[in-house]
């Protein structure tokens, strides 16, 4: 008799998330998957697969937490104070324990590298959404004359980008308030 | 005791290939005693458990794989290329492991495993100060070189992880890009209105 399951694809895939995100792909067998979904595991084999799980994860992830975080940043109007703000509640998240490890892309990125082509798909379409989102309030910057080289922008997008990844690092090593003054000083090279 | 040694360090080479592919998480001590050949009696009696040879590994690592990396900042030469040379290493696709270790387990676990942590710290710290000490060497850096090295440090760890995942090219720009905005600040400070 085929096993009934008690939540939706989308249910599972949500509790998938969160045991990605502490464990990481690797570190989470299907065993685990299983239990902590509460299905068997040749449910995970046969039916939905522990890669298709976790794509979908990837997925709900920008949907759920890093869409509607950018979407915050695009429609600020404080220009540079905006990203400032944008980096100061993300090292909040990274320190929070409702936040269990970091951003659950740059984990991946970090864990995965691109060994997977379909993951790597995801990184692609995460990071235009972040360049978009940085280029969106550098132009807010610009308008208000807060950067002296406007024709840099591009290059400074670029260079922002590597903020998430360095905070996503040193805030396992560094207090918070070293963290802010990292994100200030990062920020004053642009301006 | 030399034979001890011997087998010590092939015992770690294979661990590290383990925790490279898999990350700590995903190698338990039986795929480290049928990777090794080695039963967990001899593994225990060696490095106590699955931390202990953890620690050994990153030790390892730093000891053949990076050291001679970090060595490159020494090296003379026009400092950004310096800077530039120094980054790339670690990111050579026809190298065995690339990228960094040390980043890369500290990712994983320096949350939750103080000593991982500690050697986090430590390494990105004698990073910082490798840097540092070129930048003095520098007469048109010298004079901001701690700011300029906390943040070229930065841009190790944004090396180590988000240029892994693009072309060599892409790497490239990312990393002279950064560097030329990081180290050009005080060039615009000395005119700016702040």
């Amino acid at each position: 008799m085929p096993q009934v399951l008690n939540s939706s694809y989308e249910e599972l895939v949500q509790k998938a998330q969160e045991l990605f995100w502490v464990k990481g792909y690797k570190g989470a067998s299907v065993k685990d998957l299983a239990e902590h979904l509460d299905v068997s595991t040749s449910t995970i084999y046969n039916k939905y697969s522990k890669e298709m799980l976790f794509l979908d994860s990837l997925i709900y992830y920008n949907q759920t937490c890093s869409d509607p975080f950018l979407k915050g940043l695009r429609d600020n109007t404080d220009g540079i104070e905006s990203l400032r703000q944008f980096f100061y509640a993300l090292i909040d998240a990274l320190l929070d324990k409702s936040f269990p490890r970091s951003c659950l892309m740059v984990n991946t990125v970090v864990e995965l590298r691109n060994e997977n082509p379909d993951v790597v798909k995801l990184y692609d379409q995460y990071f235009d959404n972040l360049v978009t989102s940085y280029n969106v309030v550098l132009d807010k910057a610009i308008e208000v004359g807060e950067i002296k080289h406007p024709e840099k922008r591009d290059e400074y997008s670029q260079f922002l980008l590597g903020v998430i990844f360095s905070l996503s690092i040193l805030f396992k090593i560094n207090e918070p308030d070293e963290l802010r003054q990292f994100v200030d000083e990062q920020l004053a090279f642009i301006k | 005791m030399r034979y001890k040694e011997f087998n010590r360090n092939r015992v770690l080479e294979i661990c590290l290939s383990l925790f490279w592919q898999h990350g700590s998480g995903g190698v338990a001590i039986s795929d480290i005693v049928e990777a090794t050949n080695v039963n967990r009696f001899s593994l225990y009696e060696e490095f106590d458990n699955k931390e202990g040879i953890l620690q050994a590994v990153i030790d390892l690592y730093r000891e053949r794989y990076s050291n001679a990396k970090l060595a490159l900042l020494k090296e003379s030469g026009a400092t950004l290329e310096v800077l530039t040379n120094f980054y790339l290493s670690f990111l050579n696709p026809n190298y065995k492991y690339e990228g960094c270790f040390i980043i890369h387990i500290g990712t994983e676990l320096a949350d939750t495993d103080p000593v991982v942590k500690a050697k986090l710290k430590k390494y990105l710290s004698d990073i910082e100060t490798l840097i540092s000490g070129l930048l003095q060497t520098d007469p048109e850096l010298a004079d901001h070189h701690k700011i300029y090295a906390k943040h070229l440090v930065g841009l190790f760890c944004t090396s180590m992880s988000f240029c892994l995942i693009h072309s060599e090219k892409e790497r490239l720009d990312h990393i002279t890009n950064s560097i030329k905005i990081i180290t050009s600040k005080h060039q615009k400070h000395a005119s700016s209105t702040e």
